[in-house]
């Protein structure tokens, strides 16, 4: 009898807690959940999709059997706006690493003038809103790394000729003028000739991304920016003790200046235990991605590839925790605890980490809509974070950047 | 008393000052005809200046053919701002530079926003002349600027690049030079790549300073009429850097334009006689030019000075000098030999040795002057000031339109 109930309890508790089987709710919240969903505006404001499209068997237009990103996904999973990153690696300097962000800026452009019949390439906040008025995807990019202006100054206002609307100050290492936080401080945060980087940012209403950046750089770009900060994908430090997460005080002072910080949903910045057993087999996100380049050089999608079966063996053999989609939840839930529902949205990292049980791909990302609502999230409250803040952010950018401009 | 001889002296020394008066000044009806027209000037390399941020593009200056005052008075419509950089200097740093002298041209236009506009389009050319601004145009001199990348290309053309020269003096990697020993036999298959995306991107294929078998291939290649962006005719002045007259007869086939080059060693087979003579000249004015410029690398220094120190050379008698008038001999010549919609205005100021008399834009009326003068009717002068250029333009982007899949 006390083992058959033992046994009972067990399932009972499996049903309720397995990710895989949803609890039926006698409510009409995921109804509810839906509609605002689908009906707000859901921007994104990191993924690495870009370096797919140097791969001759990717085609952003079909749903795709890997990866996290494609246009019949997003429509389903009710994404309208998504930044894709321009990325390559932060030991690439000079002219080099201009040509080649060059490349692919070009290679957004090209996809969405390929798939114009979904895609609308947007500059502004109020382009965003019009795509999505119009039932169309919005793209636009963020340069992952001030190593890509080639310690040019003017490659900023290039950069933002050519529609990039955030730079994020560094990627894993230093560059000539920001330490990293994966990286041994160097410049002591920003050089002189940063802060003059962070002043033409400004004046361009290139957004100032403070993701990847040492806490100096990031105190530094939060004193000299006159426009509010983003964090394009950063987490909780008090969740998940990572260098490249945000402490509680740097929260703080971003929202105090207006800034937002974007949720990341990589296992290993999201979920302590994870980070734990993840650094004691690889060393560490940087450590893990140079023993892979061994093998793949500079070919971006075996990275991908290769990081993603490590991570899949790993699991299996029990050496990693499994992560749940809803570690997102937490985080978000920590940053609006701590200064309020106006400062925080959504910076995945699709296709650039690598993601929760659950958040396989963007299909999945009604879920947080739902999960958000279920926790009393006001209607209003969610539709920011899923990207009212950061069209605030951005609105607020650009109206610096035309004060600046007319004074001039 | 010597009454008759009188008269007759006064009447030849009359007709003696009108003629000198006549030739520098402007009619009434040459200055209608030119204020009202469009001159679009499809080469200038003042470029190399703008990257100096103590030139203020706004005052007018005593040395060099360009700035916003003597643009005003000269009535020029639209300027063609050379991106260039030697052909020595390859990779990834050419693209950079290139990317620097774009930003050099697109910010001095936002610093002057009541004289300078930037466009793209003859539309945009038009609508600028409307709202009486200058309109402040883009070419790629040379095809090593895009370090063999369409990618690059493709972003040259989205920041406004509307042309690019194919090559410049040197070779490139996909392109002979008319200036170099053939390496490619004319384009290489990358090089017909590049140019079928030109015309897709609706960039112009300019021909000026490339081999002529790059000429041919080009030509065939493009489904778009191509321009010379700064050349003139080597019947009148042998140089290689001219086009011959089968070459602009086979250009205004396929709907291009000859813009005329008015640097005098194209103009005058007497002033390349001279040069080719002696090269101690050129040397002589390079080793002065590099001590005034500290060396070489400034090119905007360099460019404003060799055109500086020839003018000394001429002055001493070391080389011949060269009217202005010989600009509308190559007009003319070109007109003949090609037809009236396929010749206009490529000066190369700034980047060359400027005749007597057209030394800087102000003079630019004298060229419609001249014409008149010949008997040229006003709506062929303005086809030649600006009109055919605009044609062609208007052509590449209704190509880029119909490859593109659009109406």
């Amino acid at each position: 009898m006390r083992c058959l109930r033992a046994v009972l309890a067990a399932g009972v508790l499996w049903l309720c807690c397995s990710p895989l089987l949803r609890p039926v709710h006698g409510d009409d919240i995921a109804d509810r959940a839906r509609k605002l969903h689908f009906s707000s505006i859901v921007l994104d404001t990191h993924d690495d999709t870009t370096q797919r499209f140097f791969s001759k068997s990717f085609d952003l237009g079909k749903r795709n059997p890997d990866g996290h990103i494609d246009i019949p996904r997003m429509r389903e999973g009710g994404m309208n706006a998504i930044f894709l990153s321009i990325w390559i690696d932060g030991r690439i300097m000079g002219p080099p690493a201009v040509q080649k962000a060059l490349d692919q800026i070009d290679a957004v452009h090209e996809n969405v003038r390929r798939n114009s019949k979904d895609l609308v390439f947007c500059r502004t906040a109020d382009e965003i809103r019009k795509a999505h008025a119009q039932g169309k995807i919005a793209v636009l990019m963020g340069v992952e790394g001030g190593h890509m202006i080639g310690n040019d100054i003017r490659m900023v206002r290039i950069f933002g000729d050519l529609g990039v609307r955030y730079m994020t100050l560094s990627h894993f290492y230093n560059d000539e003028w920001a330490d990293s936080s994966t990286d041994k401080p160097a410049h002591n945060g920003l050089t002189d000739y940063g802060k003059d980087i962070v002043r033409e940012m400004n004046r361009q209403g290139i957004m100032v991304d403070i993701s990847h950046v040492s806490d100096k750089t990031f105190y530094d770009a939060l004193e000299v920016s006159q426009a509010p900060l983003i964090a394009s994908h950063s987490s909780c430090r008090a969740i998940c003790n990572h260098p490249r997460d945000m402490s509680d005080e740097m929260i703080k002072a971003l929202a105090a200046k207006g800034g937002v910080i974007q949720i990341n949903y990589e296992k290993s910045f999201i979920d302590q235990a994870y980070k734990d057993a993840s650094d004691k087999l690889s060393g560490g996100v940087v450590a893990l991605l140079d023993q892979l380049k061994k093998q793949c050089g500079d070919d971006e999608e075996c990275l991908g590839k290769k990081m993603g079966e490590m991570e899949k063996q790993a699991t299996a053999e029990g050496k990693l925790p499994q992560v749940t989609w809803e570690r997102i939840i937490d985080h978000i839930d920590h940053v609006v605890k701590l200064v309020g529902p106006d400062h925080v949205g959504l910076g995945s990292d699709f296709d650039g980490a690598t993601m929760p049980e659950g958040m396989d791909d963007c299909t999945h990302l009604p879920k947080i809509t739902e999960a958000l609502m279920r926790k009393g999230y006001s209607e209003d409250n969610i539709r920011k974070i899923l990207g009212g803040n950061l069209l605030r952010v951005m609105e607020q950018n650009e109206k610096v950047a035309r004060e600046l401009k007319s004074r001039q | 008393m010597h009454t008759g001889f009188h008269a007759a002296a006064c009447i030849l020394g009359g007709i003696f000052v009108a003629t000198v008066v006549a030739g520098d000044t402007i009619s009434e009806r040459a200055k209608k005809l030119h204020f009202s027209s469009i001159l679009v000037d499809t080469h200038d390399d003042t470029t190399q200046r703008l990257l100096d941020p103590k030139f203020d593009f706004g005052v007018r200056h005593s040395d060099g053919s360009i700035d916003i005052p003597r643009m005003r008075e000269g009535g020029l419509g639209a300027i063609f701002f050379s991106i260039w950089i030697p052909s020595k200097v390859t990779g990834p740093d050419a693209v950079a530079k290139a990317l620097d002298q774009i930003d050099a041209v697109r910010r001095q236009v936002s610093k002057h926003p009541e004289d300078l506009v930037l466009a793209a389009t003859a539309d945009q050319i038009r609508q600028a002349h409307k709202e009486g601004k200058i309109a402040a145009l883009m070419g790629v001199e040379g095809g090593h600027m895009i370090n063999s990348d369409l990618a690059v290309l493709r972003r040259f053309a989205a920041l406004g690049v509307r042309y690019m020269t194919l090559t410049h003096s040197g070779n490139d990697e996909w392109a002979d030079s008319s200036t170099d020993k053939p390496a490619h036999n004319g384009l290489t298959d990358f090089g017909k790549d590049v140019v079928r995306e030109m015309n897709r991107v609706g960039m112009i294929v300019d021909i000026s300073h490339v081999s002529d078998k790059t000429f041919y291939d080009a030509l065939e290649v493009s489904k778009a009429p191509l321009f010379a962006s700064h050349s003139s005719c080597r019947a009148i002045c042998d140089a290689p850097r001219n086009m011959t007259d089968q070459m602009m007869k086979d250009l205004a086939a396929k709907g291009g334009v000859v813009q005329i080059n008015y640097h005098v060693g194209f103009l005058s087979q007497e002033f390349r006689n001279a040069e080719k003579a002696d090269p101690k000249i050129n040397e002589a004015i390079a080793l002065q030019v590099r001590q005034r410029c500290g060396g070489d690398g400034n090119e905007g220094c360099m460019l404003i000075e060799g055109d500086r120190i020839t003018r000394e050379f001429v002055a001493q008698g070391k080389l011949p000098r060269v009217e202005y008038t010989k600009i509308i001999e190559h007009i003319d010549h070109a007109v003949k030999v090609a037809g009236i919609d396929h010749v206009g205005l490529g000066s190369d100021f700034d980047g060359a040795n400027m005749p007597y008399g057209m030394e800087d834009a102000s003079m630019l009326p004298k060229i419609t002057e001249a014409l008149l003068q010949k008997n040229y009717s006003e709506g062929d002068v303005r086809k030649i000031l600006g009109e055919n250029t605009l044609r062609v333009m208007t052509a590449v982007e209704r190509v880029s339109r119909e490859l593109n899949g659009q109406k």
